[in-house]
């Protein structure tokens, strides 16, 4: 499998040591004990993903795949994807989208809570369980209730803005203008987001020493300065966390914008996930959109090293 | 040892050649003793319950111990599920595949080339050509024709007593009729006068075939796609002027909900199946009370008189190359399209049957679809049409004319393009 696991034997190298150590002196436990995450990591993650790398190498449509044999192009899918357009479109529209949703998760959880922190025990309960529900409600239940709420000819949401004269909405279609209809995904997926953000921060927050709070008070520093010298540096590790997770989800939506569309969103509402999938088993060109996803990988692996590297940075000093 | 192997290999293929080439007639006995669960596929909608249980019913009075599995499928993600199902090793044993669906699997080796036995299947010698067409791949036999659809004009028959309006024979007279019916209902924020979803691409064929335009044309074995060409913009303006003008219909959506928003009442006309107006009066879905108000008449064409050429549908059977019960998989189809049940589907189902000797069974609303039938074209006969379908490029074209995110030089341009690129195979 070639995975390269760190000797658990931290003693500097001497130099004048040659003796080799003998079977009796190497601790195979630790090995042992990590062999079977190793397996399971391996096998669900590692041989998959070099799968599709190697996939992304060869022409590989219908035909190939029922004689289970593609032919090799070598880098061919890769300068077909670069060449084209939309593949550009997309690029930019996701990370767009990633950057929105993100954001705005981040940035309601963070005030969801303080809010927590604030509110009397039962409001606090009250707010917890609405957030758990959220959360344990599956992705395609919650696409299929939004697809009502935003219905062109029966949603309530045109409805009620018609009845509480926002403006004419009978017949409005949030999905003619691919602005406003992402307007609408990124609600949706904040929406389903938050419980899981707020909740880890919330815990993060009860974390955060009282009497640091109180000295800073003392000294005269209001609630956003409170908030951002003394708070959020404690949350740092926790933010970046959140975060990472959170970018690594949203650019990889997939399920609210195909679903909600009735499985057939137009070029306009490709993310890259649907692109991939779009191109794998829409047009059967399953090489070209193994290359697609590589590409995304290779994206989210950019997106989240500085994460990770702050990350690892912050457990050191911890 | 060995020698008892491959004689007992030897006896169940000649068991198997036997139950194949008798058809119906292969003795009880062998029968009763066949074992086993056949898996099959069908689409939703397109066989009523009552005669699929019909056909399982018999099936099963004649293989006791065999079960039948069938799966009702969505159109929407069945190329997905198509082509993930054909890989596997246990592939269903028949599926029902839309008549332009089959070259691209007969093509790649997934479907049992069935020429041998196509005289045990009923009325093989009167199947409607242009179905026996979509099953004929590099001249050989993938499938058995299972039912066609053409597509005509169902509309309100008191509306337009009200409105004091005759069904058109020209495009310029649907117009008009339309006006009127809109002016009539013009109280009532949600009335269509022609309900049209944005991405019904099978019902805006008839207007760029009418003025002469189509997908795509074939010349030295490379496809061209000509949507852009003048005389299919010229089709495609007169659809865009009928839908702005007509419908208050979702122009991002699909055909799906047409028939459910048709019962409601407040829609005049829409283009659909004839099978449609079972689901128009359906006592659970629709509203039974409309069956004495509808009635239907054929997209007229430009030419006042004459009628525009439909998009022939339909869904052919095809038995999966790797079914491990090819005889009994067979036999089943046999059985479903037998002269019994295909008479079911005509009358129950309103489908237009498979074969031409059962043509006479269109009586009242439906003998306007079977007539529409006959004046018919049929989309590029290529194996990479179905990458066409699922690339969603002609429903996308609809939307972004209809929408007005394109205007039709530009849509139509794009849309040509990449037509063109992946009819001759491109991605």
């Amino acid at each position: 499998m070639g995975v390269a696991i760190a000797t658990p034997d931290l003693e500097p190298d001497l130099p004048d040591s040659r003796r080799r150590p003998s079977w009796r002196s190497v601790n195979f436990l630790p090995y042992a004990l990590i062999t079977p995450s190793v397996a399971v990591i391996g096998g669900v993650l590692a041989f998959p993903l070099a799968m599709l790398a190697w996939l992304s190498l060869q022409h590989y449509g219908l035909r190939e795949l029922i004689a289970h044999q593609g032919d090799w192009v070598g880098l061919g899918n890769y300068q077909a994807i670069l060449a084209d357009p939309l593949f550009h479109q997309v690029i930019v529209r996701s990370l767009l989208f990633t950057l929105a949703c993100v954001g705005l998760t981040v940035i309601l959880s963070t005030l969801i809570a303080l809010l927590l922190l604030k509110v009397r025990q039962a409001v606090r309960v009250l707010v917890m369980s609405s957030l758990v529900f959220v959360w344990a409600t599956p992705v395609i239940v919650t696409v299929d209730i939004w697809q009502w709420m935003f219905d062109y000819e029966f949603g309530v949401i045109n409805y009620v803005l018609t009845q509480i004269h926002v403006g004419n909405f009978i017949h409005h279609n949030w999905f003619d203008n691919p602005i406003q209809g992402f307007g609408v995904f990124v609600a949706l997926v904040v929406w389903g987001a938050i419980p899981f953000v707020t909740i880890t921060l919330f815990a993060g927050l009860l974390q955060v020493p009282a009497d640091v709070v109180d000295a800073a008070r003392v000294d005269g520093a209001g609630p956003w300065q409170t908030f951002r010298f003394v708070v959020a540096p404690i949350l740092k590790p926790i933010f970046l966390i959140v975060t990472c997770l959170s970018t690594i989800w949203d650019f990889g939506v997939f399920n609210q914008i195909y679903v909600m569309l009735n499985q057939r969103p137009s070029s306009d509402y490709y993310v890259i996930a649907i692109y991939s999938y779009r191109e794998s088993f829409g047009v059967t060109q399953y090489g070209l959109g193994a290359a697609i996803a590589v590409v995304m990988v290779l994206v989210l692996v950019i997106v989240t090293f500085f994460y990770v590297r702050e990350t690892v940075k912050v457990a050191e000093i911890a | 040892m060995k020698l008892r192997k491959a004689s007992s290999i030897v006896v169940s293929i000649a068991a198997a050649v036997v139950v194949a080439a008798c058809g119906g007639s292969a003795p009880s006995t062998n029968a009763a003793d066949q074992t086993g669960t056949l898996t099959v596929w069908l689409m939703n909608g397109s066989a009523p319950a009552s005669v699929i249980d019909s056909v399982n019913a018999d099936f099963k009075a004649k293989y006791p111990n065999v079960t039948v599995k069938v799966e009702l499928q969505q159109w929407g993600d069945i190329g997905t599920k198509l082509d993930t199902a054909f890989v596997g090793s246990t592939p269903p044993d028949v599926v029902e595949l839309g008549n332009t669906l089959v070259a691209k699997y007969a093509a790649a080796g997934a479907l049992e080339d069935i020429g041998g036995k196509k005289s045990s299947f009923a009325n093989s010698g009167t199947w409607l050509q242009s179905l026996t067409d979509s099953c004929t791949v590099s001249k050989k036999l993938y499938c058995v024709p299972y039912y066609a659809g053409s597509r005509a004009i169902i509309y309100r028959k008191d509306f337009f007593a009200a409105a004091n309006v005759q069904p058109p024979d020209s495009m310029d007279g649907l117009l008009t009729v339309g006006q009127k019916l809109m002016a009539a209902h013009s109280s009532d924020p949600n009335f269509s006068a022609l309900y049209y979803p944005g991405k019904y691409w099978y019902a805006a064929l008839p207007f760029i075939w009418d003025f002469g335009g189509d997908i795509a044309t074939q010349s030295g074995g490379k496809w061209q796609g000509s949507l852009n060409s003048s005389s299919s913009q010229q089709g495609l303006n007169t659809l865009t002027n009928l839908v702005t003008t007509l419908s208050r219909a979702d122009k991002t959506g699909d055909e799906a909900k047409q028939d459910a928003a048709f019962a409601q009442g407040h829609v005049a006309m829409i283009v659909a199946n004839g099978w449609e107006v079972g689901v128009i009066t359906d006592k659970k879905a629709g509203d039974p009370t409309l069956t004495d108000k509808l009635g239907a008449f054929p997209i007229p064409s430009h030419n006042s008189g004459k009628t525009a050429p439909v998009f022939l549908g339909g869904s052919d059977l095809g038995v999966a190359a790797k079914s491990q019960h090819l005889a009994l998989a067979n036999e089943w189809v046999a059985m479903l399209t037998g002269n019994k049940h295909m008479a079911e589907m005509a009358t129950v189902g309103g489908v237009i049957p498979n074969n031409t000797s059962m043509l006479d069974l269109g009586t009242g609303i439906n003998a306007t679809f079977y007539g529409a039938a006959k004046n018919s074209k049929f989309v590029p006969n290529s194996q990479n049409w179905a990458s066409v379908e699922n690339a969603n490029v002609i429903p996308d074209m609809l939307v972004k004319i209809f929408t007005k995110q394109q205007n039709i030089a530009d849509a139509t341009k794009a849309a040509s393009d990449r037509i063109t690129t992946l009819l001759n195979g491109g991605g």
